[in-house]
């Protein structure tokens, strides 16, 4: 019933293309989040669902009738903006009341739903207060006890915790999530914050450049990126990238080897490729942890040490001749580990590391997409897992 | 004992300074110490109020007490302002500047609002060509503007009419009301109409019930001020009316200019007449000016 469906869509604004071609398919019930850089199109897509805005080419569906050009109060659709978007001049039961109001609801049914909507939010016996008198939290509670009082097929909400402190924005996003389990309603949910996309979503939608580069359950966007951009997109801190390419015995790059068998990847030797891995999969040599598949040992020098409480965060530079860069951590020649909290770690030392071969990524360099997300398979030469070497060549 | 000089700053090496950081401080203290700002506001206030009182105490005095040499009058007397409001019939023109501005007024605030809203919302080919085309209407001296507006009225047959004088001041003051009414409207965050179109508004319903009940301080503002422009507006008014049937109170003031003679007690009554009711709407009305003008620079 609260399905919706994206085909084709495009927006253009002049000589700017804000979304290309867009193609999403939401189920019923489902929660999704789209997620992206600022101006990558995500925002722009919700407000086409929402009606607020008017594809240049393309339809969208929603709950099963094609609702492209009808105005938004037609849609069946309650949106949450990001700057909350509450009426000023009107206190909170008017606030929340306000659509039923519109539509001419008997006034006996309208006290029914926005008592049910202020209990749902926890906002009951505030109905009176205007809203330059609450605080953040209570204001978005109001924002969305007005979405929820119109039973709407579809919520659509625009970065609605951006607004608010750390500690509230965490809190909220639990009640958002029992408020889904309960309302069972379709969610689109736009926000930047990655951390929300993976806590909140049944699946996530991450777009850049006004194009869609993946729709899957988080998980699945975080251990099987479909190409570098997701891959470097999900996941805190970023995935380490490597470039290098492709040789009879696996990937070299200036800085470290990986041996495996290209024909069972399908790519061939002088292939351009990217190998990513991310920091918790990179291990200390000396720390003993048995990894299933591990590749040889990598010689680096730490550098910057970030302790962060329940882990630490090392930047090792693979060269001596390069220095850390805390802008792009993905950085060709530099890794970024993440080691527990307890580990003697000191800056300017040597640490040999090994990678775990079932969480290498690997990309095309020059499309992106991923060509395989574990390097377990046998290597070429020995045939047998865990033994192939990796050499610094610092 | 330090051997540190105290009459420097510390940490700072005043030796490369022509005038040093201190000296500079001490004369901005001066000009900012409430002595200085008191002078300067009451210097100020006098030379709004000296010709004001003045005029007061004219207007109480008989026209042939004039070139008295007291500043007060002798023998104070109403007979002046009885002279020009019933002798030569000018609560006629007071009623006119009433018709006139208030009409002007709800013309006005009629065609800026949802004017200032179209432009502060809606993006469409040429807006701010259009927009740059209003407010360049307004940027004409005005007296260069008298001559056709003149035949304009002639040819129509509006000299010396109510509608004809306040066709000239809705023209007059229009583009100014539209200007400040986009930039209210710009303050109010563009989400409120989207959430309210969402929530089942048209754009016409959106306006109505969220846009406009915002506006409000920014409505009343520029409605005060065009109250006051068209009631003391001269140039125009004084072309396009000839007699008292549509003259307002501002030309008719002037009316006792006469070839040989000023009648200035009776001038000075007009005058006070004048002024009264702005003064009134300044002293009730001003905080919604104040809050109505500057909300925008805030908020936006």
């Amino acid at each position: 019933m609260g399905d919706v469906k994206l085909e084709n869509v495009t927006k253009r604004y002049e000589d700017v293309t804000a979304v290309d071609n867009m193609n999403i398919q939401i189920h019923d019930g489902e929660f999704v989040c789209l997620v992206g850089p600022s101006g990558c199109g995500k925002s722009t897509t919700m407000e086409m669902v929402a009606g607020l805005t008017m594809p240049t080419e393309g339809t969208v569906h929603i709950a099963g009738r094609e609702v492209t050009n009808l105005p938004p109060k037609d849609r069946g659709v309650a949106m949450v903006f990001q700057n909350i978007a509450l009426f000023p001049h009107m206190d909170v039961y008017d606030n929340i009341s306000f659509g039923l109001r519109l539509r001419n609801f008997e006034k006996d049914e309208i006290d029914r739903r926005v008592d049910k909507a202020a209990e749902v939010v926890q906002l009951e016996g505030m109905l009176d207060r205007m809203p330059d008198e609450m605080s953040g939290g209570q204001r978005q509670r109001v924002a969305i006890a007005r979405a929820i009082v119109r039973q709407p097929d579809v919520f659509l909400m625009d970065e609605p915790l951006a607004n608010l402190d750390a500690k509230l924005r965490v809190h909220m996003r639990t009640e958002l999530q029992r408020l889904h389990k309960d309302l069972e309603t379709t969610v689109i949910y736009v926000t930047h914050d990655q951390a929300e996309a993976m806590t909140m979503s049944d699946r996530i939608a991450i777009i850049d450049g006004g194009q869609l580069q993946q729709i899957d359950p988080p998980l699945e966007c975080y251990n099987q990126p479909a190409n570098l951009f997701v891959a470097g997109f999900i996941g805190s801190p970023s995935m380490n990238f490597v470039e290098g390419e492709v040789t009879e015995n696996g990937f070299t790059s200036e800085y470290m080897d990986v041996e495996f068998d290209p024909s069972n990847y399908g790519v061939s030797a002088g292939d351009k490729v990217t190998l990513g891995v991310r920091p918790e999969d990179i291990y200390p040599a000396e720390s003993g942890r048995s990894i299933s598949s591990p590749t040889g040992e990598i010689r680096t020098k730490t550098d910057v040490i970030e302790p962060m409480g329940d882990e630490i965060f090392i930047y090792l530079l693979l060269s001596e001749e390069v220095e850390t860069d805390l802008e792009d951590p993905a950085a060709s020649n530099q890794l970024l580990i993440s080691v527990p909290p307890d580990s003697d770690v000191e800056e300017d030392q040597d640490m040999s590391v090994v990678l775990d071969r079932n969480k290498i990524h690997l990309f095309d360099t020059e499309s992106g997409q991923a060509i395989e997300h574990s390097l377990v398979a046998s290597p070429a030469a020995s045939g047998a897992s865990g033994t192939s070497g990796a050499e610094s060549d610092d | 004992m330090s051997n540190v000089d105290e009459t420097r700053t510390p940490g700072i090496d005043e030796s490369h300074e022509r005038v040093s950081y201190r000296s500079r401080q001490q004369f901005w203290d001066l000009i900012e110490s409430p002595y200085v700002v008191h002078a300067v506001l009451a210097f100020a206030m006098m030379t709004v109020l000296v010709p004001f009182g003045w005029e007061l105490i004219t207007s109480f005095k008989a026209n042939s007490a004039i070139y008295n040499l007291n500043y007060l009058p002798a023998n104070p007397t109403l007979q002046t302002y009885y002279n020009v409001l019933i002798g030569e019939g000018y609560w006629k023109a007071i009623l006119n500047s009433l018709l006139i501005s208030t009409s002007t007024t709800v013309i006005v605030l009629a065609l800026a609002t949802p004017a200032g809203y179209a432009f502060s919302r809606f993006r469409f080919r040429f807006d701010n060509l259009l927009f740059i085309g209003v407010i360049f209407s307004r940027l004409f001296p005005p007296i260069g503007l008298v001559v056709p507006y003149y035949q304009i009225m002639a040819r129509v047959g509006l000299l010396d009419d109510l509608l004809g004088v306040t066709i000239a001041q809705v023209y007059l003051w229009l583009p100014l009301m539209i200007y400040i009414m986009r930039n209210f409207f710009i303050s109010i965050p563009e989400e409120l109409d989207e959430s309210a179109r969402v929530d089942g508004c048209t754009r016409l319903q959106a306006f109505r019930k969220v846009a406009l009940p915002l506006a409000r301080p920014g409505i009343a503002a520029c409605g005060i001020l065009t109250f006051l422009y068209s009631w003391r507006e001269f140039l125009f008014s004084l072309i396009v009316t000839s007699t008292l049937d549509a003259m307002p109170i501002s030309v008719a003031v002037f009316k006792f200019v006469g070839d040989v003679s000023v009648s200035w007690a009776s001038m000075a009554a007009a005058s006070i007449l004048a002024i009264i009711p702005t003064v009134f709407i300044v002293v009730f009305f001003q905080r919604y000016i104040v809050t109505g003008l500057t909300s925008g620079a805030l908020k936006g």
